[in-house]
């Protein structure tokens, strides 16, 4: 069976007279890790923001579990956005919550669960990410590294069929890149259909199964990360891939 | 040379008179305060009620005029902004008469000086908290909205769970100032005859002459009862502070 | 748990305030008398903060003789008539000149003291009325009052004087201001002004030239019945010994 968990479909978005995203298509199946590369400005961050509409896209239909998202009707929106959950660089955990809070308030305000059962599940994912002991402090007590990783944790405690993740470790200090990736690999491996921005290239090859080259609002090109990497038909893929490689470092 | 001299000692001299002529009207300037003071510190209560319902009445309103002006449909917007420049422009004697001979007798509605003093300084205080808040609003990072957003919360309970919890701990300080402003202005509710602590020491002073002292002992009272409420503020600050948590940086 | 437990105090507590101080309006009817609480002998607060003085405990005899409950309300002079009107009080038995401009307004009781119109200057003061209100000099009077009035009109405007007419709160204000040497002296009722004497050093000058007035109470037009009755009640009370009994306590002394 090949039907996609997702799928996205001709989304647009202008700013004024600029066009953002041209028409952005992209089918993600279950388990699939679809990496989106491509230089700053490049239209990655609005279309994964566009994809759980916290950018409203001009045009563009989506389809969860071939069931297509209504957007215009909140209750549709919400239910949706549940089922989405969301990863930022800068992290965005709510300040006035401690981490095992920022964990379990989806759980207890949007899908109306008891606080002690909440609780007990945002313990549970708190572990998962390595943060058990850090559960009672606050935002501002933690590392970048950590407050990413409570994130993750809070995305997880929804049960999300599909994670979005907007260059999750571009502000994190080089040393603490690595606690972060490997909660995501962790996830990949248990089977977490994801997208993901990042200049990362190591990481993304080791672990993508599609690299997608996005350049001036438009999807340049796809495929594994081996042909985008190593055999890339557009003279622009290459000629970004050499850059990136030479800035984060080789591949591998 | 002597003649300045001279003039200068009668000055000392004089000055000195006028010393120990204080220090003999002192026992009886003190007795006029100490006979007033009940009178007066019941007439605090009076105070402090009506600037604690304005605060109440002025957070209950300014608080979702705040998210209105913040969040709402532009025509909601423009609403508050006429709302927050109208309660700001008119000065409050006048808003008081207004209320009080004005608009409570056109709608044959009557209410006590002193609910009309606690509504007209609510109502006031609403149009200056609400822009206290929104400050508060907006200086949150854009992000906390858009990470309630998508965990699927809806912008009213965002708003409620996320942004307000934040923004009224950055209001507090802002409170502070809202309340020594209200406890200064409650003063002016005299003009509707609600006796409060201004208005009581104008009553003893004029029974008994003693217009200074008791005018010094109102004075000393506003500033215990600005002392008590800022401190009080201070210590609500101080619970509600996120640990490690400073508004500017991250 | 506890921090949000605490937020939800202070709003509870700031609701119930607020409510509490909304309804708490007794439903009695009981006549309120507005006074104007600076102006002793007449009507001030004794030490306890209870209202007293002559107006007061003249009332106080009436509303018993003729059986309606009352409760006397310090108020702000300025805003006493707009208060009777807009039905906060119910009558002002506070020393008030009746006059045709007043009467327009509301109505007035009988007639029960005459008072004359003095200047009080300090007590040292070589200053006779004419030479008090000679150009340049700056004379008080309290805001709103009868006297306030006719000086403005008659001295100033018509009489072409060129003294100062200084505001005040209350005629004790202006007095203390005599006392300080900023104005030469003070206009007001002789009532006050012998009780300013006895408690300040100033002395009075003498009338200047303002005809007697008479006080009365102020009732609201359309409360003819209520007027009938304090009017019966104020015949009586001039008539029985209490009155005599009044006028040694407040005002002879």
């Amino acid at each position: 069976m090949t039907t996609p968990i997702l799928r996205i479909e001709n989304i647009s978005k202008r700013y004024g007279k600029k066009d953002v995203l041209k028409g952005a298509s992209l089918d993600v199946n279950k388990g699939d890790l679809k990496i989106l590369i491509g230089p700053s400005g490049a239209g990655k961050s609005t279309l994964l923001q566009c994809i759980n509409f916290l950018v409203k896209p001009d045009e563009g239909r989506i389809w969860l579990d071939e069931q297509e998202v209504h957007y215009a009707n909140k209750r549709d929106l919400y239910a949706y956005r549940q089922k989405v959950g969301m990863i930022f660089q800068d992290f965005n955990l709510f300040d006035h919550l401690t981490a095992l809070e920022n964990v379990r308030i989806g759980m207890v305000r949007v899908k109306g669960m008891g606080k002690a059962e909440a609780g007990e599940r945002a313990v549970l994912e708190l572990e998962r990410v390595g943060l058990k002991e850090h559960m009672q402090k606050y935002p501002a007590q933690l590392s970048g590294g950590q407050k990413q990783r409570v994130s993750i944790a809070r995305a997880l405690a929804m049960d999300p069929k599909v994670m979005l993740l907007d260059e999750p470790t571009s502000a994190l200090d080089p040393e603490l890149i690595g606690e972060v990736h490997a909660v995501i690999r962790d996830l990949g491996n248990n089977g977490m259909t994801m997208i993901m921005a990042t200049h990362q290239i190591g990481f993304a090859s080791s672990l993508a199964s599609e690299i997608l080259f996005m350049e001036d609002g438009r999807i340049l090109e796809r495929g594994t990360p081996d042909k985008i990497f190593n055999h890339a038909e557009n003279a622009r893929t290459q000629e970004f891939c050499s850059k990136i490689t030479e800035l984060y470092g080789e591949r591998g | 040379m002597t003649v300045e001299y001279g003039d200068t000692m009668r000055h000392h001299v004089t000055i000195f008179h006028t010393f120990l002529g204080a220090i003999e009207r002192m026992p009886e300037s003190l007795i006029a305060i100490m006979d007033a003071l009940p009178y007066l510190l019941q007439g605090s209560m009076v105070t402090l009620v009506v600037v604690v319902g304005a605060m109440g009445l002025g957070f209950a309103l300014g608080a979702p005029l705040a998210v209105g002006q913040v969040y709402g449909h532009p025509a909601l917007r423009r609403f508050i902004a006429v709302y927050v420049w109208f309660f700001r422009g008119i000065p409050l004697l006048v808003f008081l008469f207004l209320f009080y001979f004005g608009l409570c007798t056109a709608l044959d509605i009557n209410l006590s000086a002193f609910t009309v003093a606690i509504i007209v300084l609510g109502l006031i205080s609403s149009a200056y908290q609400s822009q206290i808040f929104r400050g508060a609003i907006l200086s949150l990072p854009e992000g906390q909205l858009k990470a309630a957003r998508a965990l699927g919360m809806s912008d009213f309970k965002a708003i409620s769970f996320i942004i307000l919890p934040q923004a009224l701990r950055l209001s507090i300080p802002g409170w502070s100032n809202e309340y020594s402003i209200l406890l200064k202005d409650s003063a002016v509710t005299y003009a509707l005859g609600v006796a409060e602590i201004m208005a009581r020491a104008h009553f003893v002073a004029t029974r008994t002459y003693q217009h200074l002292p008791l005018y010094f002992a109102a004075g000393v009272i506003f500033l215990v009862l600005t002392w008590v409420g800022t401190k009080g503020l201070r210590l609500l600050e101080e619970r509600a502070r996120i640990p490690g948590y400073s508004p500017q940086g991250s | 748990m506890r921090r949000k437990r605490f937020w939800g105090v202070v709003l509870v507590l700031a609701a119930s305030l607020l409510l509490s101080s909304t309804f708490a309006i007794a439903a009695e009817k009981v006549y309120i008398n507005g006074i104007d609480a600076n102006f002793p002998p007449f009507a001030y607060v004794d030490k306890s903060g209870a209202p007293d003085g002559f107006d007061v405990k003249a009332l106080d005899w009436i509303a018993k003789e003729m059986k309606f409950k009352v409760k006397h309300k310090p108020m702000d002079w300025d805003g006493i008539i707009p208060s009777l009107k807009a039905k906060k009080i119910d009558i002002v038995a506070s020393g008030m000149s009746i006059t045709d401009e007043r009467k327009k307004e509301v109505n007035f009781t009988i007639p029960y003291w005459k008072i004359k119109q003095v200047l009080v200057a300090k007590k040292d003061s070589p200053l006779t009325v004419e030479k008090a209100l000679a150009d340049g000099n700056k004379v008080g009077v309290q805001r709103g009052t009868t006297e306030a009035k006719w000086i403005a009109e008659n001295l100033i405007k018509k009489g072409g004087k060129k003294f100062e007419l200084v505001q005040y709160d209350s005629a004790p204000l202006a007095v203390e201001d005599v006392v300080n040497g900023r104005i030469v002296a003070a206009a007001m009722d002789d009532a006050p002004a012998i009780d300013a004497t006895r408690k300040k050093p100033v002395k009075i000058l003498g009338g200047f030239g303002m005809k007697d007035e008479d006080f009365g109470y102020a009732i609201r037009k359309d409360d003819a019945e209520f007027l009938k009755k304090v009017n019966e009640g104020l015949k009586k009370l001039m008539k029985s010994p209490y009155w005599a009994e009044l006028k040694k306590k407040y005002i002879d002394k």
